[in-house]
């Protein structure tokens, strides 16, 4: 194939454009586009993965958003913090005898004549948000990864960004306007496009300013995709086309009744001046691997995750003291996710309650503990349980119907998210109802890996795959988790820097391990049947919780090697495990 | 012209000049006048003979319309809905839909199809006056006015604006006039509105309010989510939570400008898309001062309107999403007609409208925002299952929008599965399937969920249809998820816990409002859940305060309160089901169920089936949990559960077997009832037995009523056969015999339930009383010296080798002496007198 005649990084609507008047060219009509693609989705993943460009995207963040010039390809990595449903617009209409399209892209270039026959069709608009307590070396990752490029593209940005505005400007705006009526509105719009750059330019240190420091929301634009593939708290990377609306300065006061009536204007309270539209071309979703800086060489040499695994279980002793019972429970729960889900009960799921931290240790142990888990996982947060912090914060996401916007919550956090509960700080006191409601919610999440959303008039339980992790002194009555571990740490932690090259293979170690499949082989399921059955023969207190952990432990446990099925030596481990920490718990 | 805006007063006769059913579409189909009287002229003819009932039309009329040509949009009758008015019509259309630009198209088509007209309006009209409801009987329906003619006169009758019709009837009537109705309503809805004013000026010339079609109840429905482009400018349905209302917004429909030169009024000028056109000049002859005209604001007329903002309901939300919302356009009537969480149908007019770059540029983006105009409101029931219910005995408050209408399909669906001869065993397996076994205590909860007829005598007694069910087990036994999962499924119902719960939270009380100060009444938990199951968890923990209440509650349903000045009895007609832990959080099988749950037994009585889960060492459970838990982990969990309905099709299945179906006993089950009920009160008379161990108390025939008649309701079968009554016997004893065994005799024993003493321990303890009493009268001399306890003890045990007997049912037997007056007892020492 020879090169494109145009860039699918400076100027992708070129792109959309040519492909869409070969598609017309090739004797389709628009209406058989009607929520479909004419080819453009497979030319940027041809473009993007297939020849590896995806790189080379620039990822619009707070620092890139500076340089970044509009109707550029871009890339955002974020969350689906709200929805805010679907936006007809005009995507194919005739002008003259020439069908044009309006896909990916806020505005018509040509005045829209009410010329029958032009196509409506829909696109969704997701608002994203940066993954909440994403820990910088997985936002820096994705930074990393365009440095490379950067020159590149800075060098290149300018000349090819003029010369493609400069003949999109030729080719789309003919110069006699003798196809337009109402040619001034012709003349403004060509004033527009020429517009783009100094006000993008001005805009780009405007924008910044006003922007809350802590999130960079962007509105992203979703066409042709099933409904099913982005649900609300997925993190997705979208690849498209970066869009300011011309209407900026234009905007304050435009707002009156008329509009305000019907529209409700979702989009009012987000204008594009502090928000930035991204037309979404490609988007996937991401998984821990994607922030890694390097893919470490995927050879599954068993041995190799089994050193791995041995030193991260040692770095883990160390942090935890010399527990090396707690290190091994820690890393059974740093590696638990909710693997599925029957009613009620997310089977999956091992929460952890380190006990016998006093205030004074906690902040030993603690303190290194969430460092250490911050420099392990991609995302994780940290919960003060305080009286006054249950009263206070509000941890559902709300809907708020007078901006018709989900107002987040702590608790709305992406799939694999990790969280501590901060329980040592807990005095007695007395709770409001705001308090019930949210130690309802903490309990609610880690009983069940659901979280209510308040949607005012009801309540909606959304499903969530949070790894909990509660610091308290005695056993935590208000988070009852999984497993209650007595903490008998037998030095003080050490706090020694770990080389950069261990931790990248242990995020990768984490990363991977976590989401391998994993079964048990039919003796095995036998013999495991028999032992939980001899258990409760021994012991009436054990229950259905109990079998629930174990399994779970299992499966862990066995997959900590980098084994896909259970055998009969990780499940004595487990029981090995189990029965020391029921010595502690006497 | 000046005569057409001037209202009615001139319309006093029936050759008036005045035209009250101009069209209100105003040219929408640019008819002119001469085919307009052709069309009144040939609808006249054909319509004529048919209406029997309607008075004659005014011949003059015709004339009159012939002669004088109807004035185009003359008197702008106010037709807010703006579906059909073609200013509103055209302001709201995308420009490239069309639709807009019928001035040019031919008089007798819809713009841009091949609709004619004039067939429209035949269809419609003969719509409106033939339309019979079906089960009217053939042979008097030539002499009964149609179903719409009678709404008709009703409408003219209290003055209404608007008539409502089903467009079930429309489909019924006419399929293809449906079909046009939703795909072009804009078009349709003002041919309707013409037709229905001609017949209203043909009933009474005089009645001067428009009156609008209102369509309700489409044969589809769509939900929110699917609303796409192709939507546009279609009728569509809607179910949802309004979330949000406007205040009222006052529309112009009407302006009146005033010269300020001159003082000149002008004439009204109606909205034309969506603007009032500004008149440059003063039209008065002699004054035509230049831009002088200003707005005179108290002589336009408004119209109100509101902007409802309509959500999705929680049910229709697939996993991972938020609602979607969208925008709805009220008129006149319909403002305020829902209030903010009320949940709500509507029909309507799907729209797109172009969003401006900026109000005063005519410039508009690519997008369009859409809107739902509305024609249509109806409110739902917030609940999932119907709280409407048939176990309502006084039926007359049945209010008509809580009906929910089951479509055919689905109650074809419902009464193909009634029909699978394992239904039974079905919906058991469906329940909850995710707590295995217990498989009988989920048919009870299943007949529970179901019901029995509730029965009223003319007498004035009264029977009540809700079971009761109480689950008492070992902690760890899933009582409660079976009322979480009860209290999902349940029609109305509220979840308490007994340790929270106080008398008053459950049953009602009086509180003083703090602004009027006046006493007002606050419903509780079982008021509340008045016709649904009131799940009371941790019943043991409950203060015996609030349990006492319990007790009008379960057996009268109903809750008299007597406080503060306020006397009321308040329906609780609501099915109990209750769960709680044994004393000793642990079952103790040694004692009965009375010393294990701790509560009364007047209580434990109004129970209809008491479920002992009990967590028993059994091996083979033990394997089948492990089973279960080990392929929750590493199996594909869908598998292990096929041939379960999901929870929506169970919540149909049983709310419309609640709603329709009205089982009775058959003879056959009646008298299997009797021989059942003879047979469990014989059972306690044992062979070559002297003592009476009473089986069965008319309650518990009653309760055997209630399960047959739910056993009944879940096949969907009118009639109670013998085999459920078999089923009802076999589900109390299973019940009966796990909480009211004696464990002494192994007999069924309701004394113990309904005394919490069994007949054969109330034996056992009269034996000791005589042996006692028949020891100190040979031991002990009146007036003698005391003897220990323990020394009784030693001689009783000599007499009697047999039974046990223990120093407690000693000191018992020696209490009742004491009581007797037979002897004196202190501390341990016991004297005779």
């Amino acid at each position: 194939m020879v090169g494109p005649p145009y860039d699918c990084l400076a100027n992708p609507l070129g792109a959309v454009r040519l492909t869409f008047e070969k598609a017309i060219g090739s004797g389709s009509h628009p209406s058989s586009f009607d929520g479909k693609d004419w080819g453009t989705v497979d030319l940027f993943r041809h473009f993007l993965f297939d020849q590896s460009h995806l790189s080379q995207v620039p990822i619009l963040n707070l620092a890139t958003i500076r340089w970044i010039q509009p109707n550029t390809l871009v890339r955002f990595r974020g969350m689906i913090q709200d929805m805010l449903g679907n936006e007809f617009y005009v995507g194919a209409y005739k002008d003259g005898s020439v069908w044009r399209t309006n896909k990916y892209m806020d505005f018509s270039q040509f005045p829209i004549g009410s010329s029958p026959g032009s196509r409506v069709w829909e696109r969704r608009l997701l608002y994203c948000v940066p993954v909440p307590g994403i820990n910088s070396w997985a936002e820096s990752a994705s930074e990393v990864a365009i440095d490379g490029c950067m020159n590149w593209t800075s060098q290149q940005r300018d000349k090819r960004g003029r010369m493609d505005f400069e003949a999109m400007d030729a080719k789309d705006f003919p110069v006699s306007g003798s196809n337009f009526e109402d040619s001034p509105s012709a003349k403004r719009m060509k004033e527009d496009g020429q517009d783009y750059k100094t006000e993008a330019a001005c805009s780009g240190t405007t924008v910044v300013s006003e922007i809350d420091k802590d999130s960079f929301p962007c509105l992203v634009k979703i066409y042709d995709s099933p409904e099913s593939e982005l649900k609300l708290n997925d993190v997705f990377e979208f690849v498209g086309v970066l869009t300011f609306d011309s209407e900026i300065p234009a905007e304050k006061g435009d707002h009156d009744e008329f509009c305000n009536d019907y529209c409700d204007d979702d989009l009012v309270h987000l204008p594009s001046s502090k928000v930035p539209r991204l037309h979404c071309i490609i988007h996937r979703k991401l998984a821990a691997h994607d922030f890694l800086h390097t893919s470490p060489i995927i050879e599954q040499k068993p041995h190799w995750v089994k050193d791995v695994r041995e030193s991260l279980l040692k770095h883990l002793t160390d942090v935890l003291g010399n527990d090396g019972v707690a290190a091994h429970y820690m890393l059974l729960h740093l590696l638990s996710r909710v693997h599925s889900r029957v009613d009620n009960v997310a089977v999956g799921k091992l929460s952890l309650n380190i006990t016998c931290l006093s205030k004074e240790s906690v902040s030993v142990f603690g303190t290194q503990l969430s460092l250490a888990i911050k420099n392990l996982l991609p995302f994780s947060t940290c919960i003060p349980l305080t009286v006054e912090y249950l009263s206070r914060s509000s941890l559902a996401p709300k809907k708020d119907y007078q901006t018709n916007r989900l107002i987040p919550g702590v608790l709305q956090l992406a799939e694999g998210s990790h969280l501590i509960i901060d329980e040592t700080q807990l005095e007695t006191g007395t709770l409001n109802s705001v308090g019930v409601d949210n130690a309802r919610l903490l309990r609610n999440l880690i009983e069940f890996q659901k979280v209510e959303y308040d949607f005012t008039y009801y309540k909606m339980e959304m499903t969530a795959d949070v790894q909990l992790l509660i610091l308290s002194e005695g056993k935590s009555n208000i988070l009852p988790a999984d497993i209650i571990m007595p903490f008998q740490p037998s030095s003080v932690g050490s706090s020694e820097v770990v080389a950069t090259k261990a931790l990248e293979a242990w995020r990768w170690y984490l990363a991977t391990v976590r989401s391998l499949p994993h079964s048990i082989e039919s003796e095995m399921q036998k013999v495991v049947e028999d032992d939980l059955v001899a258990a409760r023969q021994t012991d009436r207190s054990i229950g259905s919780q109990d079998f629930s952990r174990w399994l779970t432990m299992g499966r862990l446990i066995s997959s900590s090697f980098g084994e896909t099925s259970l055998s009969l030596e990780h499940w004595q481990m487990v029981k090995e495990l189990e029965r020391q920490r029921r010595e502690r718990l006497k | 012209m000046a005569s057409d805006s001037s209202p009615a007063p001139f319309n006093n006769g029936p050759s008036s000049p005045d035209d009250s059913l101009s069209s209100p579409i105003g040219n929408t189909f640019s008819s002119p006048a001469a085919d307009n009287s052709r069309r009144n002229r040939r609808r006249g003819r054909s319509t004529t003979p048919s209406a029997f009932a309607t008075p004659p039309p005014p011949q003059s009329r015709f004339a009159t319309s012939e002669s004088t040509p109807t004035p185009q949009r003359s008197r702008s009758i106010p037709r807010q809905a703006a579906v059909s008015t073609p200013s509103s019509a055209s302001e709201g259309l995308p420009s490239s839909e069309g639709g807009d630009d019928m001035d040019e198209a031919t008089p007798t088509f819809v713009w841009g199809t091949n609709i004619s007209v004039q067939d429209v309006k035949s269809a419609i009209h003969m719509f409106l006056k033939h339309f019979r409801d079906n089960n009217q009987s053939q042979g008097t329906e030539i002499f009964e006015e149609g179903k719409y003619m009678k709404a008709i006169h009703r409408v003219l009758e209290i003055e209404g604006e608007w008539l409502d019709v089903d467009a079930h009837d429309v489909f019924g009537y006419d399929s293809d006039l449906y079909t046009k109705m939703v795909r072009y309503p804009l078009e349709v809805l003002a041919i309707f509105d013409i037709v229905l004013m001609d017949i209203v000026s043909l009933i009474n010339p005089l009645f001067e309010k428009h009156v609008q079609v209102r369509i309700y109840n489409l044969k589809t429905s769509t939900t929110m989510r699917s609303l796409n482009p192709s939507d546009i400018e279609k009728m569509v349905s809607l179910k949802g939570m309004i979330i949000r209302c406007s205040s009222i917004i006052p529309e112009i429909r009407e302006a009146i400008f005033r010269c300020l030169v001159c003082g000149y009024f002008s004439d009204p000028i109606v909205v034309d898309r969506g603007r009032i056109n500004e008149p440059t000049v003063c039209m008065k002859q002699e004054c035509l001062a230049r831009n002088s005209m200003t707005l005179v604001h108290n002589r336009c007329r408004f119209a109100d309107k509101q902007i409802v903002r309509l959500q999705e309901t929680p049910d229709e939300i697939p996993e991972g999403g938020t609602p979607h919302t969208v925008s709805l356009l009220m008129h006149d009537k319909l403002v305020d007609a829902g209030k903010p969480g009320d949940r709500v149908e509507v029909t309507g007019i799907y729209r797109a409208m172009c969003v401006r770059v900026g109000p005063t540029q005519r410039t508009v983006k690519s997008l369009f925002k859409t809107y739902i105009d509305c024609l249509h409101i109806k409110k739902t029931d917030k609940s999932r299952m119907l709280a409407e219910d048939p176990m309502e005995i006084d039926n007359g408050s049945r209010r008509m929008e809580e009906d929910v209408q089951f479509d055919e399909v689905k109650i074809h669906q419902l009464k193909e599965l009634s029909r699978q001869p394992d239904i039974y065993d079905r919906l058991t397996k469906s329940l909850a399937p995710n707590i295995w076994e217990l498989d009988d205590v989920k048919r009870g909860l299943l007949c529970q969920l179901f019901g029995g007829n509730a029965l009223k005598l003319p007498s004035g007694a009264s029977f009540r249809g809700d079971v009761n069910i109480l689950l008492v087990g070992d902690p760890g036994t899933s009582k409660s998820q079976l009322l979480q999962y009860i209290h999902k499924l349940s029609p109305r119902g509220i979840y308490t816990s007994g340790r929270g719960s106080s008398a008053v939270g459950l049953t009602a009380y009086v509180s003083k409002d703090p602004e009027t100060g006046e006493t007002v009444l606050e419903s509780g938990a079982l008021v509340l859940s008045d016709r649904g199951i009131c799940c009371i968890d941790e019943f043991d923990k409950m203060s015996e305060n609030a349990r006492s209440m319990l007790h009008e509650v379960m057996e009268q349903q109903t809750v008299s309160i007597a406080k503060a000045g306020i006397i009321a009895s308040l329906n609780a007609r609501t099915s109990v089901l209750a769960c709680a832990n044994p004393i000793g959080s642990r079952y103790n099988p040694r004692l009965s169920v009375i010393d294990n749950i701790h509560l009364p037994p007047t209580l434990l009585s109004r129970f209809d089936l008491i479920y002992l889960i009990l967590d028993k060492a059994d091996e083979q459970t033990d394997r089948h949990l492990a089973k279960h838990i080990v392929s929750l982990h590493f199996e594909n969990p869908e598998i292990a559960q096929q041939d379960v309905l999901d929870i929506a099709t169970l919540t149909a299945y049983v709310s419309y077997a609640r709603k329709h179906i009205q089982p009775k006993l058959s003879d056959e089950a009646a008298e299997e009832l009797t021989r059942g009920y003879v047979e469990m009160r014989r059972r306690g008379n044992f062979p070559g037995s002297t003592k009476k161990v009473i089986t069965a108390t008319p309650r518990q025939i009653e309760s055997l009523i209630r399960l047959s008649e739910a056993l009944a309701r879940i096949r969907l079968s009118e009639w109670v056969e013998k085999h459920d009554v078999i089923e009802a016997f076999r589900l109390l004893e299973v019940a009966m015999q796990q909480s009211a065994t004696d464990h002494s005799t192994g007999t069924i024993d309701m004394d113990l339930i309904t005394t919490g003493v069994s007949a054969s321990e109330r034996m056992r303890r009269e034996n000791l009383v005589s042996a006692t009493r028949n020891i100190i009268m040979e031991k002990l001399q009146l007036g003698g010296p005391s003897v220990r306890l323990l020394e009784l003890l030693d001689e009783l045990k000599k007499q009697s080798s047999t039974s046990e007997v223990h120093l407690q049912d000693l000191r018992n037997a020696v209490a009742t002496l004491a009581g007797e007056g037979f002897v004196v007892f202190h501390g341990d020492s016991v004297k005779r007198v």
